[in-house]
């Protein structure tokens, strides 16, 4: 048996100096398993009125066809699902305790709701009541619109001193930078007060427009607005 | 190479039964008569100009310079002794491939006649059950054309002139392709034009539906052309078809696109509809079994005429503590609107919370197939939900602290 293993590659070695052997199905593979979907799987579409939508212009049995990857494990078609309320979670967890960070919001969610309810319930009059938002997740979008910056100032090098321009912003860094002030201004707290209670307050003032997180939006537009004279370094 | 040494235990077994089956000098005749044919084959074809002697025009052709013999170059000899080397080592390949897959059948006493590939694997599975991890480094027996690669044929003639006109590009097959991607997309131009100018309007139901399929990978781009290509040139490929494929009149170039496309065929079952059983009292139930994600593993029962009833491995849904894995849950049914309408009994083991309910997520969408419409299906199946989620846990590297992550760079 020996011999004839030398042999055969023996034969093979010959092969392979004369051919540049590569073996058809070798594969480079370093885990038992992907870790990842790969590229060509599409993103889930699962919330009841983005699939409305498709049905509307015929494109789902199109779909169909392709694979789609599954919804995350934080992902449903509930009508309780919110995917600004799923963000805001994934940025108070620390550690990937997010059981707890859930927890978290869902505690200040229920303190906007207290003080909402007592401020309803403390307005005078019909007019008065009906101005009073009620739903804590309305008021968190409301909170978080009110705190998305317009534009930044990116850190350029001309002539050896960085000039802070203003330049403008995308839609993901606005609503990075709304959700890391609001969080940051929560944790800018007394060590008595607890979290709940602080994100409450902070989410209500700048539902409101007023409030830190606002005051620091618009200190970052009035910076801006001093070193317009720098705009054209963007592309100079 | 190392393939081939997992395959020389089956190839010990072709050697005997090829003693067995002919004497050896019959098959060595065999052999050279075969490797004399070809190169006489080829020495006619080089010396085609002298071959017709009853012609008409005998007296005025100058014999002398034409009889010399045309040069052969270097290269094309050094080719022409390469190729009849594999030629060849492909014939025996194949012969004794073929010896040994008639054995295997006669010891797995089936008849050699009908002895498929398939049959093939299952045989070595069973005769060499190996443990070893990876599948590419398990015994294999495959037809030597699928194990040794397939080789360019010569692409030059005798006097050393190239016969494809991107010879000096150093991968004419490649840069051929890119040519007729562009010329095509060319040709597109030119017709666009032409209906713009004749003010007519495209034809709404002829379009390229290309969802279901996608480019080939880089390796299977390689062996259909047989050339190396870089990472670049595979991005350019890349780059122009999908601008071929932009253009409106692009199914036009059907053919010539889909030649370079590859369907997919993950979802072949998704979208199919069991039958359901039925137990005594007439109610439908259909059992999903292993329904996997992450380390849990279990089964989970539907039955149709139902209450919403949720049972997991014995208890309800407050199995699960946290709100998300009981949302989990529920997903599908309330995605279908079945939460009244069905009983869910799921029985699951390990994992986490996390995985189980997942698996389970998978269970009942994968088991609901039975009772919602066609159009729910698509819409399930868009939504994700039939698609079952194989990703693992990726294994610590050692050297560095977790499967990605490496260490902090420090100078010294």
């Amino acid at each position: 048996m020996n011999s004839i293993r030398y042999k055969l590659s023996g034969v093979t070695c010959s092969v392979l100096q004369a051919a540049n052997f590569r073996p058809a199905y070798i594969q480079c593979r370093l885990y038992s398993g992907p870790t990842s979907f790969p590229d060509f799987f599409k993103n889930p579409i699962f919330r009841k009125e983005e699939q409305a939508k498709l049905i509307e212009i015929n494109e789902l049995s199109k779909l169909a066809i392709s694979p789609v990857k599954p919804p995350g494990v934080s992902e449903t078609s509930s009508v309780y699902y919110d995917p600004l309320v799923n963000k805001l979670i994934n940025h108070v967890m620390k550690m990937g305790k997010k059981q707890l960070a859930r927890e978290l919001v869902e505690k200040a969610f229920e303190n906007v709701k207290r003080i909402q309810i007592e401020r309803y319930h403390l307005a005078s009059s019909a007019e008065a009541k009906a101005k009073i938002i009620l739903n804590p997740k309305d008021i968190l979008h409301q909170a978080i619109e009110n705190c998305r910056p317009l534009l930044q100032l990116l850190p350029i090098k001309r002539g050896g001193i960085v000039y802070q321009v203003p330049a403008p912003i995308t839609e993901k860094r606005s609503l990075f930078l709304a959700i890391k002030w609001l969080l940051d201004a929560t944790n800018d707290k007394e060590r008595t007060i607890h979290f709940p209670q602080q994100f409450a307050w902070e989410l209500l003032d700048a539902a409101n427009n007023t409030g830190k997180v606002v005051k620091r939006k618009q200190d970052l537009h009035r910076q801006c607005e001093a070193n317009r004279a720098y705009a054209h370094y963007r592309w100079q | 190479m190392k393939m081939y040494l997992n395959s020389s235990k089956m190839l010990l077994l072709t050697r005997i039964a090829l003693k067995h089956a002919f004497p050896k000098t019959g098959l060595s005749s065999y052999f050279t008569k075969k490797s004399t044919f070809r190169i006489q084959n080829v020495y006619m074809y080089s010396s085609k100009a002298s071959s017709s002697t009853e012609n008409v025009y005998n007296n005025f052709t100058d014999w002398e310079t034409l009889s010399r013999k045309k040069k052969v170059s270097k290269a094309m000899k050094a080719y022409l002794e390469r190729a009849k080397e594999h030629d060849e080592f492909m014939k025996r390949q194949q012969f004794e491939f073929n010896i040994g897959k008639r054995h295997l059948a006669n010891m797995m006493g089936e008849d050699p006649e009908t002895f498929t590939q398939k049959d093939v694997d299952r045989a070595i599975e069973y005769l060499f059950p190996s443990g070893i991890y990876d599948p590419a480094a398990r015994p294999l027996m495959k037809p030597p054309e699928e194990v040794f690669p397939a080789r360019k044929a010569a692409e030059f003639d005798e006097a050393g002139r190239p016969h494809h006109f991107l010879f000096y590009t150093g991968k004419p097959n490649f840069f051929k392709l890119l040519y007729d991607a562009a010329e095509n997309i060319q040709l597109l131009h030119k017709y666009e034009d032409k209906v713009i100018r004749k003010k007519e309007t495209p034809d709404p139901n002829a379009s390229l539906d290309l969802n279901a399929s996608v480019w080939l990978t880089k390796d299977q781009l390689e062996q259909m052309l047989v050339e190396a290509i870089n990472d670049l040139e595979y991005d350019n490929f890349k780059l122009v078809m999908d601008r071929l494929v932009s253009l409106p009149y692009s199914y036009r170039c059907k053919e010539f696109i889909e030649k370079y496309r590859k369907t997919l065929s993950t979802q072949r079952f998704a979208l199919e509809i069991p039958k359901p059983s039925y137990d005594e009292n007439g109610c439908a139930f259909v059992t999903t079994y292993e329904c996997l994600r992450k380390k849990a593993r279990g089964d989970v029962t539907i039955k149709c005429p139902g209450s919403g009833k949720i049972t997991i491995n014995g208890q309800d849904l407050t199995y699960f503590e946290d709100t998300q894995s009981r949302e989990q849950v529920i997903f599908p049914l309330i995605f279908t609107g079945m939460e009244n309408k069905v009983d869910v009994v799921a029985n699951i083991e390990g994992g986490g919370p996390s995985g189980q309910s997942g698996a389970i997520r998978w269970g009942i969408a994968w088991g609901l197939r039975s009772f919602v419409d066609k159009s729910m299906l698509e819409a399930m199946q868009v939504a994700g939900l039939l698609t079952r989620d194989h990703r693992r846990r990726e294994r610590k590297k050692p050297g560095q602290p977790g499967a990605r992550k490496k260490p902090t760079w420090k100078k010294r």
